[in-house]
């Protein structure tokens, strides 16, 4: 108790001393706006709200969780910040008041929106969460880890040893925006230590194997102390100062060689972890050039810079435009931009843990694991792709071309004559984590592809198989999965003992099957989520769950037509991918947020408006993908960090 | 930057012995060799546990006997168990009050065996309430065997966030807990818990194990001191997981300091299990079911060679989609069919499936009943909690929690009879019951408010 709140005290004079005339004007005259926004809210809009909302959203079960009658006045409702913005959303696409209740008026709607659109605004963009804000922008970056991906990336291009996915740590979850770079869902075991173990033995000997003047008594002690220093510098990402080496020193014996040193680096937080240890003032600090080409490196590589970055760093450079511009530029062009797509990529897109959705080979006897990992290639293709051709994020919705194998070619039944691309990508198909063995065997190919069957992530194998169930499609899944992972829509699990819905079998006829939907729709209680999500589902039901396409399901003819809350209509997946780049925008703002939730590796809060704000308007301008990394790079967020004196420790 | 790391290291050996860590021989050993080296010769075989959890729930109707007492009726989820049934004890009725409320599944995995409030969070303060029940009973016989426990699963963590319910995904995939804030990782790979029992990684490489040991000594001793020197220098939060590295480096060495000192006697238990050893092939293997049985066979070796007295094993994460198809009856996966909106023909699916685990459990019994021990079997001095975090898959409900527990604790446990306990009985006053039984003095465990009389 004494302790929080003698902290409290502390950062409280903490925050006097970095942003006094923060803590004095801005935030008087922004008080002043914020008041009368709450005001305004207790006259408008909370009125509408006791009349059309809170009957489902309030008591002990609120309608998706979001109880409304937490909000019974203008303090509160300022509070709730963002929560606004998708209140706003959901409202403006008709999705809320529900089909079946009563819905808004036009002038209850108007002034509802007018009321959010008035929010005062802020200029954020060069500042950060601290302590003090804390409680309400939860999470800063921490000192963490690296994950098990970034280790693996890391320990191959330290060493050039490919590690076998069985040596590795065991997986990660996740934190903050759905990402394992969230420091605070990282942990540390003893199999974790015992497999960096493992690997530090196993790549060090592989690296004396294929290079002998490692070996014993190849070279003298100067001469090894040289390379361990360098060696040093490359694992630990900044200069090793003299003490350093000599301690390092201390493990060296010639007659083993360097091996055991290498071990000690590769064993050492200095490794493990990205630490950016407490700088002698705290506060808002800018990194140092070192710690930035990490993030730098890891956000594009998801590994540790390279010689040249670090040589950048160590002559101060790092942090002008131009040379960010250009660094950027030139690892997007190596290999190692492949993360992109294989970290970030499956990550946002939910498909990480592909491997463990499983097709049943009874009803799919094409199936086998080697679909599985070439959906996934073709995805981690397709997705780094975009980043690293500088092609527009929108390619991702809908895109006259498909990345492909000759399996997933046949899968797909698309002519594969029809090359865009074979040069750059078969380049690629090396490149693919050595051990992971899923590309390789057939060459990739960028291919075009016409009619709208295919082309974009939501009609890739890897999404229809992940986004179904053993032995048959779900509508309901597919249509959850575009909202929730392409358009950042909430769609909240069933209320429990809902009336039951019968999904069917696996010998349910797919029209019966939309019947059952229509009819479940009908109730208020379930429209809410099923008119949203059902209609997309169906618009995919040209693709069995396993990818392929298909006209019949046992002999009923697919109709894939929907009509969304809104009234658009479509059939068929090329008129849903359509009707999808039309809510490009909200998909963009999504992907935006994701990326830099990655790259920050935490949730976000108001001070990171700025990043998607630039972000979305050059993607608006320029429309290419990297834009946001350059973005991000350039942001005050990833170039900076709060430090909080640590109290004395435990 | 700063850096201050050329101080003279504190010697980890003397710290080891500062702390007072007794390392005694595996039970088996200690009789056969007694000789003047191991320190305290117990006559009485120890009591091992594990904690088996399965997801999804069960369809209650099929599941609790309709009887209680020594004479109940088997119930057709629990027919599986017919010929080990003087060896299990059956409990209903006992409930998670801090899984009322919260998400369907998260918050109720991530307690299955603290009992206690799991954070609503996607990332900060993430916390499973308290200490797991397992590693409560590591913490007692850490420096006992060669490792304090050993947390066993078949599936990845599960990755993402669920933006919707506002719970970060690997609640589902932890039952086990060294704190409230800091999860244990399972080991999913039947070769690497293979190695971390028999150190097969630790003295394959070098002529002699003394050696490697000794350099690993040194590596870790030099990794150590890093993290000292670097942790001072840290913001709070952060030193937390310099914290967790620090304590595994310790951990570390404190098996490699224990596979030295009885090198001997861990050679002899490699020669035991000659059919279980064939099963350690590199990988996890393809068949899930060929993976559950070299899981809980490793389970069984593992406390066989008294090389830990604790384990959890997951069979699944939480929503786990496996397809059980491979069942005769059955078609689909196991989170979809448990979802059975009363529907007759889903019913008799998931039913089947809650059958098939619990055959599992059933063949684990008998073979910890079929290895001799001490006068009776390993069985006898075992207990193995089995259940899952929620009765009715279709309703997620915390409560009538569907649980078994096999093995007699060494003679302590009440086997063979079913009994029912009423009026929110916590999960933890069979916890509690558990450790008391096995001589712990906690007055109390997560939220437990007594114990279970008659068991």
């Amino acid at each position: 108790m004494f302790a929080i709140d003698y902290r409290a005290l502390v950062l409280r004079s903490i925050a006097w001393i970095v942003f006094p005339w923060l803590t004095v004007v801005a935030f008087a005259d922004e008080n002043e706006a914020l008041i009368q926004w709450g005001k305004s809210f207790q006259e408008k809009v909370l009125p509408i709200i006791e009349k059309k909302c809170l009957s489902c959203h309030s008591g002990e079960t609120p309608d998706g969780e979001f109880d409304l009658s937490k909000f019974p006045n203008g303090e509160a409702a300022i509070a709730a910040g963002d929560a606004w913005e998708r209140v706003a959303k959901r409202v403006r696409l008709n999705e809320m008041p529900p089909q079946g209740s009563p819905g808004l008026t036009d002038p209850e709607k108007g002034a509802f929106h007018r009321w959010v659109d008035s929010r005062p605004n802020q200029d954020l963009c060069h500042q950060l969460a601290s302590d003090e804000t804390q409680s309400w922008y939860r999470g800063y970056v921490m000192s963490r880890r690296l994950t098990r991906y970034e280790y693996s990336c890391a320990i191959r291009d330290l060493t050039g040893y490919h590690v076998q996915d069985e040596m590795l740590p065991p997986s990660d979850g996740a934190g903050g925006l759905g990402f394992d770079t969230v420091g605070d869902a990282l942990f540390t075991s003893e199999i974790h230590l015992e497999a960096y173990l493992r690997v530090a033995l196993a790549s060090v000997d592989s690296m004396i194997a294929r290079a002998p003047t490692l070996g014993p008594s190849k070279m003298s002690r100067e001469e090894d102390q040289v390379r361990i220093a360098r060696f040093a510098k490359h694992a630990w990402r900044r200069p090793i100062e003299t003490p350093e080496v000599d301690r390092l020193m201390s493990l060296y014996d010639r007659t083993q060689s360097i091996k055991q040193v290498y071990q000690a680096i590769l064993l050492s937080p200095h490794f493990l972890f990205v630490l950016e240890p407490e700088p002698d003032t705290s506060g808002v600090q800018r990194l140092t050039p070192h710690q930035f080409a990490t993030r730098m490196a890891l956000l594009v590589w998801s590994s540790v810079p390279d010689e040249e970055l670090l040589t950048i760093a160590d002559r101060g450079e790092i942090f002008e435009p131009e040379v960010i511009r250009s660094q950027l530029r030139r690892m997007l062009a190596d290999e190692r931009a492949r993360a992109i797509g294989e970290n970030f990529g499956l990550q946002w897109l939910g498909l990480k843990d592909l491997a463990l959705t499983y097709p049943d080979r009874e009803v799919f006897s094409d199936f086998d694991p080697q679909l599985t990992a070439d959906a996934i290639e073709e995805t981690v293709r397709t997705v780094s792709g975009v980043f690293r051709d500088g092609k527009p994020l929108s390619d991702l919705l809908q895109s006259n071309y498909v990345i492909v194998n000759s399996r997933l070619a046949k899968h797909y039944g698309i002519d594969e004559s029809k090359v865009l691309d074979s040069n750059a990508t078969e380049t690629k198909a090396t490149d693919s984590n050595g051990t992971a063995s899923i590309a390789g065997q057939t060459p990739w190919r960028t291919v075009s592809v016409a009619n709208g069957q295919r082309g974009g992530v939501p009609t890739m194998a890897s999404v229809l198989i992940k986004a179904s169930y053993p032995r048959r499609t779900s509508p309901v899944l597919r249509g959850r999965w575009i909202l929730e992972e392409l358009l950042g829509s909430k769609v909240p699990p069933p209320p429990p003992n809902v009336p039951s819905l019968d999904e069917g079998g696996s010998v349910a006829t797919t029209a019966s099957l939309r019947e059952r939907l229509e009819l479940h729709r009908q109730k208020p209680e379930c429209a809410s989520c099923h008119q949203r999500m059902d209609p997309l589902g169906f618009g995919l039901e040209n693709y069995d769950a396993i990818g392929r396409w298909r006209t019949d399901d046992s002999g009923v003819a697919i109709d894939a037509s929907g009509t969304l809350p809104s009234g658009e209509s479509f059939s068929g997946p090329a008129e849903l991918k359509k009707l999808l780049m039309a809510r490009k925008d909200e998909f963009q703002l999504h992907a935006v947020r994701k990326l830099v939730g990655f790259a920050l590796g935490r949730d976000l809060n108001k001070f990171d408006q700025c990043i998607i704000d630039s972000s979305i308007k050059r993607l608006k301008e320029e429309n290419r993908a990297d834009v946001i990394l350059e973005e991000v790079l350039f942001s005050y967020p990833f170039q900076h960090r709060y430090y909080s004196k640590a109290k004395t420790s435990p | 930057m700063r850096t201050d790391q050329s101080r003279p290291g504190i010697s980890r050996r003397r710290l080891l012995r500062g702390a007072g860590v007794a390392l005694t021989l595996p039970w088996m050993e200690s009789l056969r060799i007694a000789n003047g080296a191991a320190k305290t010769v117990s006559s009485k075989p120890p009591v091992r546990t594990a904690f088996i959890y399965f997801p999804n729930g069960v369809w209650e109707k099929a599941w609790v006997p309709e009887t209680t007492g020594a004479d109940y009726t088997l119930s057709p989820s629990l027919e599986p168990i017919a010929d080990v049934r003087d060896s299990v004890l059956v409990v209903s009725g006992l409930d998670k009050k801090n899984s009322h409320g919260g998400d369907g599944h998260y918050a109720k995995t991530a307690n299955f065996l603290t009992g206690m409030p799991v954070a609503k969070t996607t990332g900060k303060d993430i916390s499973s309430g308290g200490i797991s029940i397992d590693q409560r009973i590591a913490e007692r016989f850490r420096g006992q065997t060669p490792l304090p426990s050993l947390e066993l699963g078949t599936e990845p963590v599960i990755s993402g966030i669920d933006s919707n319910v506002g719970y970060t995904r690997l609640y589902g995939s932890n039952i086990s807990w060294q704190s409230a804030t800091r999860p244990v990782a399972k080991e999913i790979n039947p070769r690497m818990v293979y190695e971390r029992l028999f150190g097969k990684s630790i003295t394959a490489s070098t002529a002699s194990a003394e050696a490697s040991a000794e350099s690993y000594r040194n590596l870790l001793d030099f990794v150590l001191e890093d993290a000292k020197g670097v942790r001072s220098r840290l913001g709070r939060d952060d030193q937390f997981k310099l914290d967790e590295y620090l304590d595994s480096v310790r951990g570390v060495e404190q098996r490699i300091e224990f596979a030295t000192k009885n090198s001997e006697s861990r050679r002899d238990f490699n020669l035991l299990p000659a059919e279980s050893l064939a099963l350690a092939k590199p990988g996890v293997p393809g068949d899930f079911r060929e993976h559950i049985q070299i899981m809980l066979d490793l389970m069984v070796l593992a406390f066989q060679s008294d090389a830990t007295r604790v384990s959890s094993f997951m069979f699944a994460n939480d929503v786990s989609g496996r397809n059980f198809s491979f069942l005769d009856g059955v078609s689909g996966g196991h989170h979809e069919l448990s979802h059975h909106e009363n529907n007759e023909s889903k019913i008799a699916q998931y039913q089947r499936i809650n059958r098939w685990h619990t055959e599992q459990f059933a063949n684990l019994l008998r073979k910890l009943k079929s290895i001799p021990e001490g006068e009776s079997t390993l069985l006898d001095h075992c207990m193995i909690v089995f259940g899952s975090s929620m009765s009715d898959g279709n309703r997620h409900d915390p409560d009538n929690l569907p649980i078994l527990v096999g093995g007699k604790g060494g003679g302590t446990l009440q086997t063979g009879q079913h009994v029912a306990v009423e009026g929110m009985v916590p999960l933890c006053n069979l916890y509690l019951t558990m450790l008391q039984k096995m001589g712990f003095e906690d007055p109390q465990f997560g939220d437990s408010n007594g114990t279970i009389a008659g068991i």
